[in-house]
C-alpha cells in the first residue's frame, strides 16, 4: 500500500498539469459549496463535457477532489446562512445557524473545518487499505434488503429531528417519498404522476428541488422576518474552539467516523444518510438531548465527520463494484464511460495509476481542508457582513443557474422556485425540510431496492427478515419509530 | 373541538387532498409489471396510505395539544415562527418576494437570462427594502458582471437565451461579445 501511496503521489505532484487540476478541484470544490445557492454538484456538471479532454485519471481525480472539499465547503453556508450547500450538509444546519445568531459562528465552522478534515483523511486512509477486502465484504453480506432495511433506518432517524413532531417529521419524510415516486417507475419503467407534462417522465430532479427547499425557502422566511420587523442580523464571531472543545468531542468524532464509513461504503447510500445518522446517534448517546438543535457544537461536529467520512467509503463501492453512492460520483462514472473504461473489479488490474492518483489526491484533499479551510474561514465569516439585500438577489440567481445546469430545463427553475415557496409554508407550520429532502434523494432508491429484494426472496417476507443485517436494521428502523409514536402519545407537550 | 384552530384544520385538509389527488392519479398507471406482483401502484400507495395515517396522528396531536412542540425533539428551527402581518405593506412586500422570482422563472423561455437577469436584481433588492438607487444600481451591474464572468466567461455554461426578439438578438449579442473576448486568449 505505501509504495502504491508513494507512486500515486509521484504522479500527481511530478506532472504540473495534474497538480493545477488538483488545485482547481480544491478550491472550486471549497468555493462553489461555501457559495450559498449553487454546491459542489453545479461545478461537477459544468465541468463533466471538459472532462473528455483530460486524461482519464485526472478527470476522475478531479471529481473525487471536488466530491472531498464540496462536502466540506456546504457546511460553511449551512452554519453561516442556514442554507446548507448539499444535502449531507442539511444536519450541519440544525446546531450550526443557531451557534451563528449567537455569535459562535467561528467556533462552528472551526469545528466543521477540522472535523471534515478528521473524518476524511480517516476515511481516505481506510479506503486505501481496505477496499478489495471491504468490497468483498459488500458482495458478500449486503444486498438488495440490506440497503433497504438502511434507508427505512435512515428515513426512520430523520423523522425523528426536525418537524415539531414525530407526526410533522414522518409528514415530511413521506412528502419527500411521494414527490420521488413522479416519473418513471424504477423496475418496469412506466411513468407515474406526470399531470400531461412530457418533462415530468424523467421525474424530479433533486438538485432543483434541494435547491428550492433549502436556500430558496431561507431567502423567503428571511424576507418575511425583514417585512414583518423580527429580522436578527447574525453576529459574526471569529473566535475558533479551543483544542480541550474539541478533544472533549473525541468520542462523537470516532462515533460518526464509523456511521459514516458504513453508510458510504453501501451504494447508492452515500454521504447524506451518513450525516443524518452522525446525528442521530450523537442525539442519541447524548446526556443533554435538548440542547440538540439549539447550537450544541457536538451536532456540527457529529454530522461534518461523518459525511466527510463517507465521501471515502463511497468510492470502494464505486471502484470496485461500479455502483455510484450518490449523484456526484455517478457522474464520475459519466467520466470513466467517457474515456471507454468501466468502473468495477477489473480497474484495479487494468488501471492501478488511475486508482492511486485517485486514493492520493483524496488524501491530500482532505487534508489541505484543514489548511485551505482555516484560511478561507478567516474571510468567508465577512460573507455576514454583507447586507442582506445584496446577498438575496446574488442567492437566487446562484440557485436559478444551479437548477438550470443539470438539465438545461427552465422548467426545473420553475420547480425549485415552487419548492421554495412550499419549503417556506411547511417550515412555518413545523415540517421538516431536511425531512423532505432526504425522502426525495432515498425514495427511487429504496423502491428499487425493496422489488429487487422481494424477488430476490420470492416475496417471502421471512426468508427477509431472516437475514441478519436486514433484521437488525429494520428492528433499530421500528425501534426509532415506536420510540418516537409513545413519546407523541404519552409525553407532555411543551409550548410552541 | 379541544385545541383546534382554523389553521389546523386547513393544515389536515391539505395534506387529506394530496393524498386523494395522487390515489386517484394512480389508476392512471395501474398496471401490472410482469416481474413484479406489486406492479407500478405498489410503492405509491403504501406511501400515500401511510401518509393518510399519519394525517390523523398529526390531526390527533393538534386537537390535544394545539400548536405545541413534542418534548424530546431535536433540530427544530425555532426562529421558523410566522410573524405578525398587521399591516397590509408587509403583505405585499412577502407576496412580492414570493411571486417575483416565480416571474423571473416564467420570462427565461422567451426572454432569457441575459436580459431578464439586471431587472430581476433590481427587483430584489427593492423589495427587500433598499432605496438608495446609486446603490441598486452598483450592485445589480455587479452582481451581472460577476455572473457572466464566472459563468460566461470562466466557465461556458449554457444558460437560456430567449426565444422571442428583441431578447434572443441581445442574448447573442452578449454571446458574440464573450466569443470574441475568447478569441484573444
Amino acid at each position: 500500500m505505501i509504495e502504491n501511496f508513494i507512486a500515486g503521489s509521484s504522479a500527481l505532484f511530478g506532472d504540473p498539469f495534474t497538480l493545477a487540476i488538483f488545485f482547481f478541484g480544491v478550491i472550486g470544490g471549497m468555493l462553489f459549496g461555501a457559495i450559498p445557492g449553487v454546491s459542489m454538484l453545479t461545478l461537477a456538471a459544468i465541468l463533466l463535457p471538459f472532462t473528455s479532454d483530460l486524461s482519464p485519471a485526472q478527470g476522475v481525480m478531479l471529481f473525487a477532489v471536488i466530491y472531498c472539499t464540496g462536502t466540506y465547503g456546504g457546511a460553511i453556508t449551512a452554519i453561516l446562512f442556514n442554507i446548507p450547500g448539499a444535502p449531507e450538509n442539511a444536519p450541519t444546519a440544525f446546531d450550526g445557524y443557531p451557534m451563528t445568531k449567537q455569535g459562535k459562528s467561528g467556533k462552528a465552522v472551526g469545528a466543521a473545518v477540522l472535523c471534515s478534515a478528521i473524518g476524511g483523511v480517516a476515511s481516505a486512509l481506510v479506503m486505501m487499505a481496505a477496499t478489495q477486502p471491504l468490497a468483498t465484504w459488500a458482495i458478500r453480506n449486503i444486498g438488495p434488503p440490506e440497503i433497504f432495511a438502511l434507508v427505512f433506518f435512515g428515513l426512520a432517524v430523520a423523522s425523528s429531528v426536525g418537524g415539531r413532531t414525530i407526526w410533522k417529521g414522518w409528514l415530511s419524510v413521506l412528502l419527500g417519498l411521494l414527490i420521488a415516486t413522479i416519473g418513471q417507475d424504477p423496475v418496469g419503467g412506466i411513468n407515474r404522476f406526470n399531470f400531461g407534462f412530457a418533462d415530468l417522465a424523467a421525474g424530479i430532479a433533486f438538485v432543483p428541488a434541494i435547491l428550492g427547499f433549502f436556500a430558496v425557502s431561507e431567502i423567503f422566511v428571511q424576507a418575511e422576518k425583514r417585512a414583518t420587523g423580527t429580522f436578527n442580523a447574525p453576529k459574526v464571531g471569529m473566535s475558533f474552539p479551543t483544542l480541550f472543545e474539541l478533544w472533549s468531542q473525541k468520542i462523537a468524532v470516532l462515533r460518526s467516523i464509523l456511521v459514516g464509513f458504513f453508510c458510504g461504503i453501501l451504494p447508492g447510500i452515500g454521504a447524506t444518510l451518513a450525516a443524518f445518522m452522525g446525528y442521530g446517534e450523537a442525539v442519541r448517546w447524548s446526556k443533554d438531548k435538548e440542547s440538540f438543535g439549539k447550537g450544541n457544537i457536538e451536532g456540527v461536529i457529529s454530522s461534518e465527520t461523518a459525511n466527510n467520512a463517507a465521501t471515502g467509503a463511497a468510492m470502494i463501492p464505486l471502484l470496485a463494484l461500479g455502483l455510484p453512492g450518490g449523484a456526484l460520483t455517478a457522474m464520475m462514472v459519466a467520466v470513466f464511460q467517457m474515456h471507454d473504461l468501466e468502473p468495477g473489479p477489473l480497474v484495479f488490474y487494468n488501471s492501478p495509476d488511475l486508482i492511486w492518483v485517485v486514493f492520493a489526491a483524496m488524501f491530500y484533499a482532505n487534508l489541505s481542508i484543514l489548511f485551505v479551510g482555516i484560511l478561507e474561514t478567516k474571510t468567508i465569516l465577512y460573507l455576514l457582513k454583507i447586507p442582506f439585500q445584496f446577498l438575496a438577489p446574488l442567492i437566487l440567481l446562484l440557485a436559478s443557474i444551479g437548477a438550470y445546469i443539470g438539465r438545461g430545463l427552465v422548467l426545473d427553475v420553475m420547480v425549485m422556485f415552487l419548492a421554495g415557496i412550499i419549503g417556506f409554508l411547511l417550515r412555518r407550520s413545523g415540517y421538516s425540510i431536511p425531512g423532505i429532502v432526504l425522502g426525495i434523494i432515498l425514495g427511487k432508491i429504496g423502491e428499487q431496492n425493496f422489488a429487487q429484494g422481494m424477488q430476490m426472496v420470492h416475496y417471502d417476507i421471512v426468508a427477509y427478515l431472516s437475514r441478519p443485517i436486514c433484521s437488525l436494521l429494520i428492528l433499530a428502523g421500528v425501534l426509532t419509530l415506536g420510540v418516537g409514536v409513545y413519546q407523541a402519545l404519552r409525553a407532555p407537550a411543551k409550548k410552541a | 373541538m379541544g385545541k383546534l384552530t382554523k389553521s389546523h384544520m386547513i393544515e389536515t385538509a391539505v395534506w387529506l387532498l394530496i393524498a386523494i389527488i395522487f390515489f386517484g392519479f394512480t389508476f392512471e398507471f395501474n398496471q401490472p409489471i410482469e416481474i413484479y406482483i406489486f406492479g407500478a401502484t405498489g410503492w405509491p400507495r403504501v406511501v400515500i396510505g401511510l401518509m393518510l395515517i399519519v394525517t390523523f396522528g398529526n390531526f390527533y396531536h393538534h386537537l390535544k395539544y394545539g400548536s405545541t412542540i413534542q418534548a424530546g425533539r431535536v433540530g427544530i428551527a425555532d426562529d421558523d415562527e410566522a410573524g405578525s402581518y398587521d399591516n397590509l405593506a408587509a403583505v405585499i412586500k412577502v407576496l412580492a418576494v414570493l411571486g417575483t422570482p416565480f416571474l423571473f422563472a416564467l420570462s427565461l423561455k422567451p426572454v432569457g437570462f441575459y436580459f431578464a437577469t439586471p431587472f430581476f436584481i433590481a427587483l430584489i433588492i427593492v423589495i427587500f427594502g433598499e432605496r438608495r438607487w446609486k446603490w441598486i444600481l452598483c450592485i445589480t451591474a455587479l452582481i451581472y458582471g460577476l455572473l457572466l464572468g464566472l459563468f460566461m466567461v470562466v466557465l461556458n455554461a449554457p444558460l437560456p437565451q430567449g426565444n422571442t426578439s428583441p431578447f434572443y438578438d441581445y442574448s447573442a449579442l452578449i454571446l458574440r461579445l464573450n466569443n470574441d473576448l475568447q478569441q484573444l486568449w
